[in-house]
């Protein structure tokens, strides 16, 4: 073996510097942009289950109280961020669950129910379903259909707790999804049906969490066709 | 470095270009598929979750009697 000059050991760490550099910005690439292909790819596979489930008379929503963690069992529309905007609710929040699409918190409440319908999302990766919803203002509609009802919820301040439409909370700040939100005693006994998202704050950082509480204001079955808060949505 | 690698491949010069895409093509694949989703989740960047992290929590609710206790994770604790 010859020996190795300073000149080669100057060119050979200055390579591996440069390609280290190259991995950093293929990961950013990857997590703003690769990720979304895999949620997108998700999604299509759980809207086209779900309305066929549908189809067949099932609904995964209302059937079980505990759906199978990562299936579809409802889909979100919120018209303020955009008209096409609509995601298939996945059930769970492991790391492999919002993956595929916003999470349903287990042990929550299901669309409608008396409680708290906790909803985890993705701010900016993975198709970054939550990117937009601190442009959520008192008054916007959430609706969230299953396969038998549309369940209209408004974003306001939870009525009789201390719980504001949007929070920026510690991630350890569980209350926000207790059923009486920002109760502290987790047995409260619920009056109220209540939606609440949950996703990272600020974006592109996991130092809190920012959080959307609604309270559900309409129901009407299916066969009543869409509810009036999607007037201006895309029929999808 | 990749003065090296070009060195050790086989053949003529098209050969080795060939070489070298392939030998690219599987370091990205090996980055996309393998690594970074990995690494992703374990990088404080897109945690959306309250109360543990990432893992799903419990939280007690009238449609679920049986999940009374809140399991785990760094929440603050009830004293009532």
């Amino acid at each position: 073996m010859p020996s190795i000059s300073p000149r080669a050991t100057v060119r050979t760490v200055g390579e591996i510097l440069l390609t280290l550099g190259v991995i950093v910005l293929l990961f950013v690439a990857y997590e703003l942009w690769w990720t979304g292909r895999v949620t997108r790819h998700d999604q299509s596979a759980l809207v086209h289950t779900l309305e066929r489930q549908w189809a067949h008379g099932e609904n995964p929503a209302a059937v079980a109280a505990h759906p199978q963690l990562g299936t579809a069992i409802a889909i979100l529309r919120i018209p303020r961020l955009g008209r096409n905007y609509r995601f298939a609710i996945v059930q769970g929040t492991s790391t492999a669950d919002l993956i595929k699409g916003p999470g349903h918190y287990p042990g929550t409440a299901l669309p409608g129910q008396v409680g708290n319908f906790a909803v985890a999302g993705h701010r900016t990766t993975y198709l970054h379903p939550f990117f937009d919803i601190n442009e959520l203002k008192s008054g916007d509609a959430i609706v969230i259909e299953t396969g038998t009802t549309w369940f209209t919820y408004r974003v306001e301040n939870v009525p009789g707790t201390s719980a504001r439409y949007q929070e920026i909370v510690s991630p350890t700040d569980l209350s926000v999804a207790y059923p009486v939100p920002d109760q502290p005693n987790p047995s409260a006994v619920p009056r109220l049906a209540v939606l609440t998202l949950t996703s990272c704050n600020p974006r592109y950082s996991a130092a809190q969490r920012i959080v959307i509480h609604a309270v559900l204001v309409a129901r009407q079955p299916v066969s009543a066709g869409r509810p009036p808060a999607l007037a201006g949505s895309a029929v999808t | 470095m990749y003065g090296w690698v070009w060195r050790r491949l086989p053949g003529s010069r098209p050969v080795k270009l060939v070489a070298s895409l392939v030998l690219l093509v599987a370091v990205l694949a090996l980055l996309f598929l393998v690594v970074f989703p990995w690494l992703g989740p374990r990088l404080p960047f897109d945690h959306n979750t309250v109360g543990g992290a990432i893992r799903p929590l419990r939280v007690a609710s009238p449609v679920d009697p049986h999940a009374r206790e809140l399991r785990f994770g760094t929440f603050r604790r009830v004293s009532s």
